[in-house]
């Protein structure tokens, strides 16, 4: 009897293990999937790349501040990163489980629809556009087939920041030319201090860099009307050009820089001159230990015939992933209450000089103007939303939306091809043609 | 192994023998209640590990016969087109040979690393005592504070090693940024970074070593090389030889130093076989590629692994 017993007791057991391990994994994704998860609670989550602890904590702070004004779905950010972006939005678009709304550039936009996810905005992008008016630059980027697929919400501008001090011990005044940031460079290159610290390594921060001079050139549009590539033009060889010569005066391990480096080497006094973006007004007084009056900032130099004024021009903006007609509601209100100048100036000063307003009313926003950063750099602010008024991404110039961006610029080939030309030596003319090839191939 | 005649020959003896639930015919095998309670038990966990293994395999297998880019996105069945793709792309064979160095170098440095420093925690001294706990801080140092740590470190313009090698007049270049110099300058780093683990281990290894033989060999006379090559290294032989296995499998697979520092480049210098992969899946979406590049590379080092196993396991009688 006892034996019997015994054995039905296993049997038993071992039964409800097997059903045990066969079924926890059905239930688990419901516990980890965020879509299920804030659907109980009533809740957005939006996912953000900008991981910088500021920006976190300000990000956290809108959220908070909107769900105690009881909208029918709170919010909630979660933080990812660029470099695992890619991958990690593709697994929730097999598995179902994406986030309601999702931080995006127009490129990086592209690659998440041809996921078959986003929805159309076009209703809450009108919407803003009636009541804050949306700058142009900002909203053509994602406009595709008569639609919206995000919301702009905030744009990134590149200027050439220098040391003044440096300048004025030298005697010499920011280059507006090719030809002349060349000399500066050179003429700056002395004591153990670089002229220029640029990024060549294979990292969007090249791209971006090598893309903002090749806009000053006069090689915006590389695509022609059929979106076939052409990057073999004299433009784009002579910004190929300018930025190999540049590099010789840029610090020697500069073939593994990206957007960190240069900026700690301009503010150590390491080198002289930077090209990036606004997120060198904050740390700048403190890390080189200047008054903030002895941080210069100028346009990007322009090719010294034919050249036009401008730069890169990120249109950063947020997609609506949610598929259920609530929730896409639910995201739709709190992006629109995210853009009312009460909110916006807050939002902005998440990062003050990186976030540039996209509405045109932005740019007087008191809250935003009177940050304690941007209040000690009024110059170099002005001088970022000037350039936001002609910069330009490259796929998105003129009105273009060229779909296969994505597969393009995930691949970094323009850093790349500065590599080819600073390790490997080749010649300018053949390293356009060489970056020419490999776009073609990535979008074959 | 309990056979059918004894059973029937076993009379009363059978009260003492497990109860057996039926046999096999042909072969005439039991089988104990005892064995199928143990794969009842066990077979939960054997079909997740079927489910998170052989899914992931297979499907990688399978994937590698379509042309599939962005994971995800519509794809034909094309045969092994793109398996012979893979196959005809150098890039794929140099990033195989850039693995191969890799664990060898990482492996070479990482063993004499872990001995130096497992030879000096077995003294007795102040220093050895303090050196077990810290020792190990390398290994507990997550990969992306490692990768920020050396690079800011080797930094040109104001690393600290970068510097103090200049006061003494070497100048250390730029060793992530030249190609020339890339793969050995990450190398050294994850041989820093795991280092310690080898050490460990080598370390409580050499504890097992009977200290009167060592006197015994002491007093016949052998020299410290002799007593190590002829009484140490034997007995440490089947721990070394885990650790070297599972070790190198482990270090082929690094891929976050790797990225975290280099990218894979300067061009691809040091872009190793799991570099090669993820850059394919990720960065060129072409999805079916690495997971071709992923089998093939999983053929490759399952040879390596066996050729490993079969000249390197330790003799019985060592």
């Amino acid at each position: 009897m006892r034996t019997k017993t015994f054995k039905l007791a296993a049997l038993v057991t071992s039964a409800a293990l097997l059903l045990g391990g066969c079924a926890a994994p059905a239930a688990d994704p419901a516990a980890t999937d965020p879509a299920t998860d804030s659907a109980a609670k009533g809740e957005i989550v939006i996912w953000h790349m900008e991981g910088v602890p500021n920006r976190v904590a300000a990000f956290d702070a809108l959220a908070a501040e909107y769900n105690a004004t009881n909208p029918d779905f709170t919010v909630r950010f979660e933080t990812q990163q660029w470099d695992e972006i890619y991958p990690k939005i593709a697994g929730t678009a097999q598995a179902g489980n994406q986030p309601d709304i999702l931080f995006a550039i127009p490129d990086f936009a592209t690659y998440v629809r041809s996921l078959g996810l986003g929805q159309p905005v076009t209703d809450v992008v009108e919407g803003i556009d009636a009541s804050q008016g949306l700058l142009d630059a900002s909203k053509v980027a994602y406009q595709d087939g008569g639609e919206y697929w995000a919301v702009p919400l905030y744009g990134m501008v590149q200027l050439l920041w220098y040391n003044k001090v440096m300048f004025e011990t030298a005697g010499l005044e920011a280059p507006k030319t090719y030809s002349e940031l060349l000399a500066t460079a050179k003429a700056l290159t002395k004591d153990g201090v670089s002229g220029i610290a640029l990024p060549a390594g294979k990292n969007l921060a090249t791209d971006q860099v090598l893309y903002s001079l090749m806009i000053t050139g006069g090689a915006a549009n590389f695509f022609d009307e059929s979106e076939g590539i052409a990057l073999d033009s004299p433009e784009t060889v002579k910004a190929f050009s300018l930025y190999n010569d540049l590099l010789e005066y840029s610090p020697k391990d500069s073939a593994n820089y990206a957007w960190g480096e240069p900026q700690a080497a301009l503010n150590s006094g390491a080198a002289a001159m930077a090209i990036e973006k606004g997120q060198y007004l904050t740390p700048w007084a403190a890390e080189s230990g200047l008054d903030p009056s002895q941080l210069g900032c100028a346009p990007i130099p322009v090719a010294d015939n034919g050249g036009q004024s401008g730069s890169i021009y990120y249109s950063n903006g947020a997609m609506v992933l949610a598929e259920d007609d609530d929730r896409r509601a639910g995201a739709g209100a709190f992006l629109t209450w995210l853009m009312q100048p009460d909110n916006y100036g807050d939002f902005l000063n998440a990062e003050p000089g990186l976030f540039l307003p996209v509405t045109t009313g932005g740019a007087d926003l008191e809250q935003w103007r009177q940050n304690e950063v941007l209040s000690q750099y009024p110059e170099c602010v002005d001088l970022l939303l000037k350039q936001s008024e002609t910069g330009a991404l490259f796929g998105f110039v003129d009105g273009q939306y060229v779909e296969k961006i994505g597969l393009i610029s995930g691949q970094n080939i323009f850093a790349q091809a500065i590599q080819q030309m600073y390790v490997n030596g080749m010649p300018p003319a053949e390293a356009s043609i060489w970056a020419q090839e490999q776009m073609k191939a990535a979008i074959e | 192994m309990i056979d059918v005649g004894n059973i029937n020959q076993a009379g009363s003896d059978n009260k003492n023998r497990p109860s057996l639930v039926g046999l096999k015919k042909g072969n005439q095998k039991p089988v104990s209640w005892e064995k199928v309670f143990g794969f009842l038990l066990i077979s939960p966990l054997l079909l997740i590990l079927i489910l998170t293994i052989g899914f992931p395999v297979i499907s990688a297998v399978f994937s590698g016969f379509q042309d599939q880019r962005i994971i995800g996105s519509p794809s034909a069945f094309v045969g092994f087109d793109t398996y012979l793709k893979v196959i005809e792309d150098s890039s794929f064979w140099d990033a195989l040979g850039r693995s191969g160095l890799w664990v060898a170098v990482n492996l070479v440095v990482q063993t004499v690393l872990a001995f130096s420093v497992a030879f000096s925690l077995q003294q007795n001294g102040r220093w050895s005592k303090s050196a077990r706990t810290w020792v190990v801080l390398p290994w507990v140092i997550p990969t992306v504070a490692v990768a920020i740590i050396w690079q800011w470190l080797l930094n040109s313009n104001y690393g600290v090693l970068h510097y103090l090698f200049g006061e003494i007049g070497v100048d250390l270049g730029s060793p992530f940024g030249d190609p020339a110099t890339a793969l050995f300058s990450v190398i050294i780093v994850n041989s820093w970074h795991w280092f310690p683990l080898g050490a460990v281990v080598i370390y409580g290894a050499l504890s097992t070593v009977p200290t009167e033989v060592i006197e015994a060999a002491k007093v016949d006379g052998a020299t410290p090389g002799r007593i190590f090559w002829s009484i140490t290294f034997p007995i440490l032989q089947p721990v070394l030889f885990a650790l070297g296995l599972v070790g190198s499998l482990w270090s082929f697979n690094v891929l976050d130093s790797i990225y975290l520092i280099t990218e894979g480049g300067p061009l691809e210098a040091s872009t190793t076989a799991p570099v090669y992969v993820y850059d394919l899946a990720f960065s060129e979406f072409r999805s079916s590629q690495a997971a071709a590049a992923s089998v093939l590379t999983v053929l490759v080092l399952s040879v390596a692994a066996l050729l490993f196993v079969r000249f390197g396991r330790p003799k019985e009688d060592a």
